[in-house]
C-alpha cells in the first residue's frame, strides 16, 4: 500500500500560558510540547484509527495535517509532495477533508443546509458540478432526503448533522477524510449507520480515512490499522486485529481492558487504569506513561524508550516490550531486558 | 428481596407542543430497591430522561402527568407541594447529571457549594459542613480534598468534576441516587474509574442506584436489573444477565446486535435498526416497534402487546415473547 499522507517525526510546541507578569519578562518564553517526534502514515485506501485519551494530541495532529496549526519540526508529505507552505496546504485541503468533532457546532446556525454543503466549492472557486441541484445530489450521496436541504442545522438530529458533515467533506472528491470523533454522542444504531456510510464510501470511492476517536469499539470494527497516542507520543501502532489481540504497550492494554463490556458475565473486578493523563505542562521525564504504568520500573522514569519495530508492521515504544512479547508468545520470562 | 424504595407506577407524561400533546412516557412502571442498581437504557427519544426527571421531580414546565405516579415513602412525589418537593430533592433522592461542568456554579468554589448543599442539615457549623464535604471528596477518590474545596469547577479535569458531582449527590446520604448518563462525557479510562467508584459505593451504601444511559456497556458492568425503553414504553425488563443473554423483545435484540462492543471480530458492515421512531403525538395503536420490526404482522400493527412475564421477573412487551421461548 503506498502512503497517501505521511507524517514524519513531527513535533509541535506551543507557548505555555505564562502566569501574570511573567509573560512581560524578556527571555525565552516557556513552551509546552503537544506532539513529540510523531510519525504516522495513512495508506491509499486505508482506514487508520488514531486512539488515545483527551489531551493525548489526537485532534492537534489532525489540525496540523490540515495546516490549521503550524508544526515546530518534522515534515509532512501528501501524495509524495512535501507540504510546507500555505499554498501547499491549499492543495492538501482540496485533496483531504476534515470532519470536525462536533457536527452541529461545525455548521453555521444561521444558514440552511443547502448553502453550507456547497461551501467547499465556493471557497475553492470550483463551479458547482451539478448546478443548482448540487446540494441535493450531495445529500443523497450520504443517504439524506433532499428535503433536508432547506432546513437549518438545529432542525437536524445528531445522525443527520453527522451525515451533512460527511457530505461536506466529500464535496471536492478528496482522497483522504480525517474524521475527528465521527460517532461521539450518537446512539448505537445511528453510530453503526455512520460507520457503515464511511466504510461504504471507502469501498465505492477508494477513499482513505483517518478516524480519530477514544471509542475503541469503533476502531476495532472498521479500521485496518490502529495507532495509539499518549501525551503527544506514539505508544504503539500496528494492524488493528493484532494490536487488539496482543497489545504490547501497557497503555494499549489498559485502554482495551477499560472498555466496558456489554455482558454481565464478563464483569471484571478491577478495570480501571490508575490516575489521569498528566498535563503537558508537567510532562513526566523518561517514558510519559510511567506515572500510571502497572509495570513501571526505575529506569522508566529516567530513560525515554526508543521506538521498536516488533515486526515490520508493528511499532511499540516501551522498555519492556520485549518482555511482553515473550509472555505473549508463551516464552520464558526474560530476566535480562533489552533497552 | 430487599425493600422497594422508589416505585414508578403506570406513569404517563405528555409534553405540550405545537403539534399537540407529545406522549413522551406511556404507562411506565419500575421499582428501585435498597442495595440494588438498576439501569434504564434506550436511544434518544425513548423517554428515559423524562422518566429520570420524573423520579427526582424535575419535570419541565410543559410536562403533564396523564396517568400514574412516582411513589416514594408511601406517597406520590409528583403531587407534593413546592416546599416539600425541595425537601425530598437532594436529601432523599439525588441526581448526577451528564455534564458535571454545568452541575456546579462556575463562580463559586467547590467547597462553598458543597457547604451550601448541606443547608437542610441542622446543628452543624460551617466548619463541620466543610469537613464533611472534604471527607466525601476523599471518599469518591479525589486525592487532595482540601485543595479541591478551594477550586472552581473549570480548574478540575473531567473525571474529577464527575467525582465531585457524585460527592455532592451523596452528601445528604440520599436513599435513591439517579445518574443520567454519568460517563458519556468521559474518556474510556475515566469511565472505567467512575464505574469502579459507583460499584464501590453500591457495596457500602444501602440505597438504590438508578443509571440512565444509552450505553449498554455501562449497564452491563454495573446494574442488577435493566429496563429497556422504546418510544416512551418499557419494552423489556429483567435481570441484566437475563436481558443481555436471552433478550425477548426484538428491539432489545437489535440494540444488542448493533452495539459494536458486542461484536468480537472485524465486521465490514455493522447491523443497524432501519426505520425511525414513531410520532409520539399520535402513537401507534399496536406495538410501537412494529414499524421497524422484521417479524411484525398485521396483529402487531393493530393490537398493543401486553407486558408478559416470560420467565420469573423477566418481562417483554411483544406478542412473540412467549413463542420465542418455545423456539429456544
Amino acid at each position: 500500500m503506498s502512503a497517501l499522507y505521511e507524517v514524519d517525526n513531527v513535533s509541535l510546541d506551543l507557548a505555555a500560558p505564562a502566569a501574570g507578569l511573567q509573560r512581560l519578562l524578556p527571555g525565552v518564553a516557556p513552551r509546552m510540547t503537544i506532539l513529540s517526534n510523531l510519525s504516522l502514515s495513512v495508506g491509499q485506501g486505508e482506514m487508520l484509527g488514531l486512539v488515545g485519551e483527551s489531551g493525548s494530541g489526537k485532534s492537534t495532529l489532525a489540525r496540523a495535517m490540515m495546516g490549521l496549526v503550524d508544526i515546530t519540526s518534522g515534515s509532512l508529505r501528501f501524495e509524495g509532495q512535501p507540504v510546507k507552505t500555505r499554498s501547499d496546504f491549499v492543495k492538501v485541503r482540496q485533496g483531504a477533508a476534515l470532519m470536525f468533532q462536533d457536527a452541529v457546532a461545525s455548521l453555521s446556525p444561521r444558514r440552511k443546509v443547502a448553502a453550507q454543503v456547497v461551501e467547499p466549492f465556493q471557497i475553492n472557486g470550483v463551479p458547482l458540478p451539478e448546478g443548482p441541484s448540487t446540494a441535493t445530489a450531495m445529500l443523497e450521496r450520504v443517504g439524506l432526503s433532499p428535503a433536508l436541504a432547506q432546513r437549518y442545522p438545529h432542525e437536524l438530529s445528531g445522525g443527520q448533522a453527522r451525515r451533512v458533515s460527511v457530505a461536506r467533506a466529500l464535496a471536492l472528491n478528496p482522497k483522504l477524510v480525517i474524521a475527528d470523533e465521527p460517532t461521539a454522542g450518537l446512539d448505537v444504531s445511528v453510530q453503526a449507520e455512520i460507520l457503515n456510510l464511511m466504510t461504504g464510501l471507502r469501498r465505492d470511492l477508494g477513499l482513505s480515512f483517518l478516524i480519530i476517536t477514544h471509542n475503541l469499539a469503533v476502531v476495532r470494527h472498521v479500521t485496518d490499522r490502529v495507532a495509539v497516542l499518549y501525551l503527544g507520543r506514539m505508544a504503539e501502532w500496528g494492524p488493528t486485529r493484532a494490536v487488539f489481540s496482543h497489545p504490547y504497550h501497557p497503555y494499549t492494554k489498559s485502554l482495551i481492558a477499560a472498555e466496558p463490556q456489554a455482558d454481565p458475565r464478563k464483569r471484571r473486578a478491577n478495570l480501571a487504569l490508575k490516575g489521569e493523563i498528566p498535563s503537558v505542562l508537567a510532562r513526566p521525564p523518561g517514558c510519559e506513561f510511567h506515572t500510571r504504568c502497572p509495570i513501571a520500573r526505575p529506569c522508566c522514569a529516567a530513560e525515554e524508550p526508543a521506538p521498536r519495530m516488533i515486526t515490520p508492521d508493528r511499532m511499540v515504544r516501551c522498555h519492556f516490550a520485549a518482555e511482553t512479547e515473550q509472555r505473549i508468545s508463551g516464552g520464558r520470562h526474560g530476566t535480562e531486558l533489552e533497552h | 428481596m430487599s425493600e422497594t424504595l422508589l416505585k414508578v407506577d403506570d406513569l404517563s407524561i405528555a409534553y405540550a407542543s405545537e403539534q399537540g400533546a407529545l406522549q413522551a412516557l406511556r404507562h411506565a412502571s419500575l421499582e428501585a430497591r435498597a442495595g440494588e442498581a438498576i439501569g434504564i437504557v434506550g436511544e434518544s427519544g425513548c423517554g428515559k430522561s423524562t422518566l429520570a426527571s420524573a423520579m427526582i421531580n424535575l419535570l419541565a414546565s410543559n410536562a403533564r402527568v396523564t396517568s400514574g405516579g412516582v411513589i416514594f415513602g408511601g406517597r406520590d412525589i409528583l403531587s407534593v407541594s413546592g416546599e416539600e418537593k425541595r425537601r425530598l430533592r437532594g436529601r432523599h433522592i439525588a441526581m448526577i447529571f451528564q455534564d458535571p461542568m454545568t452541575s456546579f456554579n462556575p463562580v463559586l468554589t467547590i467547597g462553598e457549594q458543597l457547604v451550601d448543599f448541606q443547608d437542610q442539615r441542622e446543628g452543624l457549623s460551617k466548619g463541620e459542613k466543610r469537613a464533611e464535604a472534604a471527607a466525601m471528596l476523599k471518599r469518591v477518590g479525589i486525592p487532595d480534598p482540601e485543595r479541591c474545596l478551594s477550586r472552581f469547577v473549570h480548574e478540575l479535569s473531567g473525571g474529577m468534576r464527575q467525582r465531585a458531582a457524585i460527592a455532592a449527590a451523596l452528601l445528604m446520604t440520599p436513599e435513591v441516587l439517579v445518574a443520567d448518563e454519568p460517563t458519556t462525557a468521559l474518556d474510556v479510562t475515566m469511565e472505567a474509574q467512575i464505574i469502579h467508584l459507583l460499584r464501590e459505593l453500591r457495596r457500602d451504601y444501602n440505597g438504590a442506584i438508578v443509571i440512565v444511559t444509552h450505553h449498554l456497556g455501562l449497564v452491563g458492568e454495573l446494574c442488577d436489573r435493566v429496563y429497556v425503553m422504546y418510544a416512551g414504553e418499557v419494552v423489556e425488563e429483567g435481570s441484566t444477565e437475563e436481558v443481555y443473554h436471552n433478550p425477548r423483545h426484538p428491539y432489545t435484540q437489535a440494540l444488542i446486535a448493533c452495539d459494536p462492543a458486542h461484536l468480537h471480530d472485524h465486521a465490514p458492515v455493522l447491523p443497524t435498526i432501519p426505520g425511525r421512531l414513531p410520532d409520539l403525538v399520535t402513537p401507534p395503536m399496536g406495538c410501537s416497534f412494529a414499524g421497524r420490526c422484521a417479524r411484525a404482522t398485521g396483529h402487531c400493527r393493530s393490537v398493543a402487546p401486553a407486558h408478559v412475564e416470560v420467565s420469573p421477573r423477566h418481562f417483554a412487551r411483544c406478542h412473540f415473547a412467549q413463542r420465542n421461548e418455545a423456539r429456544s
